[in-house]
């Protein structure tokens, strides 16, 4: 590439070193200087919800790296798994520290990706053209929930195995194919050492290539399409690209790093002071101990399908589990099809009846878990 | 080309599924306690299920002195139940599912009663041993 093609390009900012322009020249880095030039965040009341995008990544690339080391211990059989998660945190240095940023990591990252899709849905990034922004961005929040689904088995301690058992049986209830899905998840009738290897094929080798692929998709959408402006913001200043706004690099990126900074000070100082308990080792064939319970991001779900009644309004076909397993498959697919739903988007108009759902379900989800984690 | 799809896809569908059961097929098992050692411990803990062909199995004694056996699986997502001598239940810490003494659900979400099994016993009077072995 010639020197001239290189002054076509955006220059604000660009290393000028000779050094710099034989690696730029050679790895064809202009293009990615352009590309990460071009990219603005908008200023107006609620920048900070573009914070969560950005720190869900810093999150996962967390998860990557404890992940990776705790893959170098960790052994997926009955016999040794809950051996080896006691030795990583006994017997070798730091193994403590190391496993439980990994778990708390991984329950911040869920609050964040909870955080990140309920402001995206209040900004209504979802508009024209960011349909599919918004639908691999909850793809990826299900991809997630399932590494915390299926991280929580591995260490094979009580509270895990009986989780395991409660989880799969709610995909049992699905009609027609639930009970072939139900074998296919457990690899069997019942929860065992075959469950306990696809659990761990799942959380270290699908769900990461499965994240991978949607996350490289979801962040070439939020590149092509620039990040959105609220409706609220571009009214306030006359439209869209009148919103102020600072470039991404190294503006933004700058104060990303700053709540990366923080969050892992938070993660350090959660995983000193409250570090992850192990528990009791499995007993496949004992009783489900007192206080069971699973993650704090599904407590929702388990609270719901503890109080619904044996048979719903009486009927003898009508299961609880049936119903409520149902329900919340379809709110799954609500919230992934908003896009399409919000027909008014287009128009600018307000969306009451959305809004309406999203409230029930915020404050459904709210006090679901409050009264799970109290009773 | 559909020829050539299955012929990638069936052997690794077959694949994911899961392989033939293991179990014994046993229809009848010697449980791990005698009569006399069916009973709470200092803790007041009642003793756990044990392998009956691959399921829990539950064994109780009902306030009148009778020796009964279940299946141990929640009937509602599949937890292990447990007794409650000093309540006179059985019950599943999962979803505070309730069972009276003869399976049958009473509270809570599950929708079916416990499978009953039978109960045998053999030996010398107080020191029992307890054969489970499935209703035919």
């Amino acid at each position: 590439m010639s020197p001239e093609t290189l002054d076509n390009t955006s220059d604000r900012g660009r290393p000028r070193s000779p050094l710099a322009a034989f690696f730029f020249e050679r790895l064809g880095l202009d293009d990615l200087w352009a590309l990460a030039a071009k990219k603005r965040v908008p200023i107006h009341g609620t920048t900070a919800f573009y914070f969560l995008g950005g720190m869900a990544l810093f999150l996962f690339a967390i998860q990557v790296v404890t992940g990776t080391l705790l893959s170098l211990y960790y052994k997926p059989s009955p016999d040794q798994a809950f051996e080896s998660v006691r030795a990583i945190m006994t017997e070798v240095d730091f193994g403590w520290l190391i496993r439980s940023i990994h778990t708390w990591s991984a329950n911040l990252l869920i609050g964040i990706l909870f955080l990140h899709v309920l402001t995206t849905y209040v900004m209504r990034a979802y508009r024209r053209p960011r349909e599919f922004t918004w639908m691999t961005g909850v793809g990826l929040l299900v991809l997630f929930l399932a590494f915390g689904f299926s991280g929580y088995l591995l260490p094979w301690n009580q509270l895990a195995f009986f989780a395991t058992r409660v989880g799969t049986g709610i995909v049992g209830v699905v009609p027609l194919v639930g009970r072939d899905l139900l074998l296919l998840a457990r690899s069997g009738e019942n929860v065992t050492g075959d469950t306990l290897a696809r659990f761990y094929a799942l959380h270290v080798v699908i769900l990461p290539l499965a994240t991978l692929a949607v996350l490289v998709v979801h962040l070439f959408l939020v590149q092509k399409h620039g990040i959105s402006v609220p409706e609220r913001a571009a009214k306030k200043c006359g439209g869209a690209d009148r919103v102020p706004s600072m470039p991404f690099f190294p503006h933004f990126l700058l104060r990303d790093m700053v709540g990366w900074y923080v969050a892992l000070g938070l993660l350090a100082a959660l995983a000193a002071l409250f570090p992850w308990e192990l528990g009791e080792k499995a007993a496949p064939f004992g009783s489900a101990p007192e206080g069971i319970r699973p993650e704090w991001y599904f407590l929702f779900m388990f609270q719901s399908l503890k109080k619904l009644p044996a048979h719903v309004f009486g009927i003898p076909w009508l299961e609880g589990e049936t119903v409520g397993g149902l329900f919340f498959g379809l709110c799954g697919l609500i919230v992934f099809l908003v896009p399409l739903l919000d027909l008014r988007a287009a128009q600018g108009r307000s969306r009451p009846i959305l809004n309406v759902l999203a409230a029930i379900a915020v404050i459904g989800f709210v006090v679901m878990t409050a009264w799970g984690l109290l009773e | 080309m559909a020829a050539m799809l299955a012929a990638i896809f069936y052997p690794v569908v077959r694949f994911l599924w899961p392989r033939a059961t293991t179990s014994s097929g046993a229809s009848e098992v010697a449980a791990p306690y005698t009569v006399a050692q069916l009973k709470a411990d200092a803790e007041g803990k009642w003793p756990p299920p044990f392998n009956f062909d691959g399921k829990p199995c539950l064994l109780i004694r009902t306030p009148e002195g009778e020796i009964k056996a279940f299946n141990a699986i929640c009937t509602h997502l599949d937890c292990t139940v447990e007794y409650r001598p000093e309540r006179h239940d059985i019950f599943c810490n999962c979803h505070n599912g309730v069972y009276d003494l003869n399976g049958r659900n009473v509270s809570g979400p599950p929708p079916r009663p416990l499978e009953v099994y039978k109960v045998t016993l053999r030996g010398k009077p107080g020191q029992e041993e307890i054969l489970v072995s499935r209703n035919a």
